[in-house]
């Protein structure tokens, strides 16, 4: 009888692991200029945010749950967030693993490019390559808002509401 | 700028013909990544006559904490604080580490230190640059760009 509540309190974790496991991506997709065109014109028609973050930016990974949470609120309106991780190859592990615990929803991606320069230029010719970066695009595939650095979240918000 | 002990220095004395200034932090990994890189050009270019201009624009990164970092890392060179992150606006520097190449009063080169934070570096851009300027030429590349931190300016809430 005392077996009981310990399996319980066992299946109650392996089922809130699970869950967290499957908000978050199972895999980060490599990322270039082309790949930023093709998800933008595949996404036409919904209001997106890129968010170019790093696990070694401390801001970024304070902004990363607020995101989630708005792309959670306003999913449903036909908004989305795609995360694009600025870390090298060798610190891919620690990118995927802090998107699944903070649930990011996909698609998510990683950086691969021969140079970081073209690729930062390709996004935004006005980019320094400063993170944390957001990109808002229109339903229309237009750029409508572009923050670098720490940008409140009520900023963000306010934003993508106009939009959708 | 003022120097970590708290004293103004005009960028008049800092400057020289050709002048590197760099943008850095103190907690910011990529720019803590290119410490040893900083040293070490410093020591290649410095007795070639190149003035190097260390600068800490963070608003949260106080000349105690930056005079701290300096001696930690055994930099060779100053770090001097910009209150207010004034330079920073007049250079309208954004990201750390960045550095910016003058010569005879301009900007002639401003990016990257270099083309790899850790993987095997296939471009040497602020080295490239300040060989170009030292033989009279122009850098190849007047402009580069990397991943770097923000820098935390007080006009930000």
């Amino acid at each position: 009888l005392r077996t009981l509540p310990i399996l319980a309190a066992v299946f109650a974790l392996a089922a809130s692991t699970s869950l967290a496991r499957a908000a978050g991506p199972d895999s980060l997709v490599p990322f270039n200029e082309q790949e930023h065109r093709e998800v933008l014109a595949g996404k036409k028609g919904q209001v997106v945010l890129f968010n170019f973050w790093a696990t070694w930016c401390a801001p970024c990974r304070v902004e990363m749950p607020h995101l989630v949470e708005l792309a959670g609120k306003h999913g449903s309106k036909g908004f989305r967030l795609v995360t694009v991780s600025a870390d090298e190859a060798e610190d891919k592990d620690a990118a995927l693993n802090l998107l699944r615990e903070h649930g990011v929803p996909g698609p998510a991606f990683i950086k691969s490019v021969a140079d970081d320069d073209a690729f930062i230029n390709a996004i935004h010719e006005n980019w320094s390559g400063a993170l944390p970066a957001l990109f808002l695009y229109d339903r229309e595939g237009k750029l409508a808002e572009m923050w670098v650095g720490e940008t409140s979240t009520a900023v963000i918000q306010a934003a993508i509401e106009k939009l959708l | 700028v003022k120097s970590v002990e708290g004293e103004e220095v005009p960028y008049s004395e800092l400057a020289g013909d050709v002048t590197v200034i760099t943008f850095v932090a103190t907690k910011c990994p990529i720019s803590n990544d290119y410490n040893e890189r900083m040293k070490s050009i410093y020591a290649d270019y410095h007795p070639k006559s190149v003035k190097f201009v260390f600068i800490n624009s963070n608003k949260a990164e106080l000349a105690p904490e930056v005079k701290e970092h300096m001696a930690s890392h055994g930099f060779q060179f100053a770090v001097y604080k910009d209150d207010g992150n004034v330079v920073a606006d007049l250079f309208g520097a954004s990201v750390t580490p960045e550095s910016y190449v003058v010569k005879g009063g301009k900007i002639v080169y401003h990016g990257r230190i270099d083309d790899a934070r850790k993987g095997p570096v296939t471009e040497h851009s602020l080295r490239n640059a300040l060989d170009a300027t030292l033989a009279g030429k122009a850098p190849a590349k007047a402009q580069t760009k990397a991943f770097g931190c923000t820098i935390k300016r007080v006009s930000e809430s």
